[in-house]
């Protein structure tokens, strides 16, 4: 659906984005994750046109590039930072994004109704966008980028300064549109959210793709071990392995196991294991 | 088309919804036009009669008359008074001046050709020495007109001269009066004389010391017909500088707030989205104009010399300030910065060009700027149209001025917006 081939982009001295090839698949949500300034919102900025590679390639569907208005009109976009008219209203902002993207008389109506309805403010759309709470304002963002059914959807870190409510309605959101076979690129520096929320996690950093697969494909190469603790007569004792049972079993057989549990390796720790930082350094 | 319309809507909703720049393109050009109309047209109407104290100290029935002459003439208010109270009023600059009829004002008043002549005195602040000089002026024709009466009235005249020569007899023949005594007997008997039959086109109003006839001579155009066709130009000018100014401002607010951005990612081309921008200024500029123009010919008596050429003269106008808005917007990449930037060169612009104050009232050099001003272009084309009687020909030099100014700041707009 979307291909990057070999994409470079640098600002002034800067790389932002460093040789970069990557395929998102059709009805895939692949996660682009990395700290601040790893060039995640570059990567977007390059996917919807608004930015030329230094050199390589950006191709939708393998032919058409995203810099053409015609291709454009095939992607929807929640840009990082919001994008709202704050003295329209909810329902008259959707309604001039979808009039950009073509839509017109009972299908424009349509699609602003089921935007509406789909993140949770079809009671406010007709209050001026003003007077939303931030969490409703990035509700509305994502809802101006669905409003034209588009084929590809890329949300630029969409969870953003949202209370925990709006968080959980727009995951769900999220979820929703996967079900539903949309294909989505979600850039965030939460690995929490890329873990629940994508098929595919692609980790970014200094502009370069360090690594791409599944959660459980990362965890298995770039992880740790899964850790089995134990509270036994002698303490804790924490244990790296492949096959926790064995372990278990050959604890118990020489002493008593008051409790145990399992602590499986997580993105972070495979960030860290990449990078030799943190994901919030 | 349809997106640059629905742009163009969009702008024009958020324009309406910001109460200042709604107030400051609709309602202040009209309050502009309307105010400085009537100032003007109070200036119009001639200068105001001066205020003063008279303080007659005469009190004989030709300085009462005299006053009452003053009083009853329209060039001045009339107060009486005593001279320490008229003192005080034009020291606290309650009156212009105060004006002493001094004892023997009638008797002088009945000897017109000889002894002390009528006296009369002006108290003024030296400040004010133009309204002094004025005053002065006033007094001196009520005096003169004192004096048409008495050759006009030959009864008077002869009773007057009989006076003299009664009180001059005792000085005998020999005496310096004698001179005079000679010219009042012959007066005398002038005045005893049939009156001659009117020559041709001496008319019958009697002695006059000079007779000043005034003979209409339409001009090749005509003038404004009142005020308001002065004002309400500027006031179209205003309210193109509100528009100006909004849409400059919502133009980088949009870069700032990350919209423009977001429009950009739309499937829209980037002259798409700034034609969307022109066509809401335009659009609202037109509508100003409309608004304004039929307030000004429906309630101020404006009347339009050539309806197709202030169509003209507005849509040239229109163009010639969106793409000044364009430069405007990308002069500074904040609101504060262009908005700042915008004033300090509208400002001075507006000044020159005549949009404060009528350029025909401005000294030679601040004319000559106003050249280099577009304002001064468009308030000539819509003055054109309405009053000046402009042909299509004389149409042209304004216009080509305004669309070529616009075409110029359109390309620096645009340069300097993509490099924003």
């Amino acid at each position: 659906m979307l291909t990057f081939e070999h994409v470079r982009k640098s600002y002034g001295t800067t790389v932002a984005v460093d040789d970069l090839s990557l395929t998102v698949r059709r009805g895939e949500v692949l996660g682009l994750l990395g700290p601040n300034g790893a060039g995640k919102s570059t990567a977007v900025n390059l996917a919807v046109g608004l930015l030329a590679p230094d050199a390589g390639r950006v191709l939708i569907d393998g032919v058409g590039d995203p810099r053409s208005p015609r291709v454009r009109a095939r992607l929807g976009v929640a840009p990082q930072a919001l994008a709202l008219y704050e003295l329209l209203s909810g329902v008259e902002n959707l309604r001039f994004f979808g009039e950009m993207y073509g839509l017109a008389g009972t299908a424009l109506r349509n699609r602003v109704a089921w935007s509406l309805e789909f993140v949770g403010l079809t009671e406010r759309a007709r209050d001026r966008v003003a007077e939303y709470s931030g969490g409703m304002k990035r509700r509305l963002n994502l809802a101006s980028a669905l409003v034209h059914d588009p084929e590809l959807i890329l949300l630029d870190e969409p969870t953003v300064g949202v209370d925990p409510q709006s968080r959980n309605q727009i995951f769900e959101n999220i979820l929703d549109l996967r079900r539903q076979g949309g294909t989505l690129i979600y850039t965030t520096h939460y690995m929490e959210e890329a873990a629940r929320l994508c098929d595919r996690v692609a980790i970014v950093d200094k502009g370069r793709l360090l690594a791409l697969g599944t959660v459980d494909e990362l965890l298995r190469t770039h992880g740790a071990r899964p850790t089995l603790v134990a509270q036994t007569e002698h303490g804790e004792r924490r244990i790296e392995t492949d096959d926790p049972l064995a372990e278990l079993n050959r604890l118990a057989a020489i002493g008593t196991v008051a409790a145990f549990q399992m602590e499986r390796p997580t993105l972070e720790q495979v960030f860290l294991q990449l990078t030799g930082r943190s994901l919030r350094d | 088309m349809k997106r640059i319309i629905a742009l163009a809507i969009k702008d024009l909703r958020i324009l309406l919804r910001v109460k200042s720049g709604f107030f400051f393109t609709f309602i202040w050009p009209v309050v502009v036009a309307v105010l400085f109309g009537f100032v003007f047209s109070g200036q119009s109407q001639g200068p105001r009669p001066l205020r003063v104290v008279v303080v007659d100290e005469d009190q004989s029935d030709a300085s009462r008359a005299f006053v009452h002459k003053l009083a009853s003439s329209g060039d001045l208010i009339v107060d009486q008074g005593v001279r320490s109270d008229a003192e005080t009023m034009v020291r606290r600059a309650e009156r212009s001046a105060f004006v002493v009829i001094k004892p023997g004002f009638g008797n002088s008043s009945a000897r017109m050709f000889y002894g002390e002549p009528r006296q009369i005195e002006i108290g003024n602040d030296p400040a004010r020495r133009a309204e002094a000089s004025m005053l002065e002026g006033l007094l001196m024709k009520h005096a003169m007109g004192d004096f048409q009466k008495l050759f006009n009235d030959p009864a008077a005249s002869r009773q007057m001269v009989d006076g003299a020569l009664k009180n001059l007899a005792p000085l005998g023949n020999s005496s310096p009066a004698a001179p005079l005594r000679r010219f009042l007997g012959e007066l005398d008997l002038f005045l005893g004389s049939p009156p001659l039959p009117p020559t041709s086109g001496s008319g019958s109003d009697g002695w006059q010391p000079v007779r000043i006839t005034k003979v209409p001579a339409a001009g090749e155009r005509a003038g404004p017909r009142n005020a308001f066709n002065i004002t309400f130009p500027q006031g179209v000018m205003w309210g193109i500088i509100g528009c100006v100014m909004s849409f400059a401002i919502g133009l980088v607010s949009e870069r700032v707030r990350g919209t423009f951005v977001r429009l950009q990612m739309a499937p829209l081309t980037r002259v798409q989205i700034l034609a969307g921008k022109a066509l809401a200024c335009v659009a609202s500029i037109s509508l100003l104009q409309v608004a304004l123009f039929a307030i000004g010919i429906g309630f101020f008596n404006i009347r339009v010399s050539s309806y197709p050429l202030l169509v003209l003269a507005c849509a040239c106008a229109s163009i010639s300030f969106v793409g000044f808005m364009m430069m405007v917007a990308g002069l500074g990449r904040t609101e504060q910065a262009v908005a700042g930037a915008g004033w300090a060169i509208l400002m001075p612009m507006t000044m020159f060009g005549g949009g404060m104050m009528p350029q025909f009232i401005m000294p030679g050099w601040m004319q000559m700027i106003g050249n280099f001003s577009p304002v001064k272009w468009a308030i000539l084309a819509f003055e054109g149209a309405v009053w000046r009687g402009f042909t299509p020909s004389e149409m042209l030099l304004p216009c080509v001025i305004l669309l070529g100014f616009g075409a110029v700041c359109f390309a620096i707009g645009v340069r300097g917006l993509r490099e924003a």
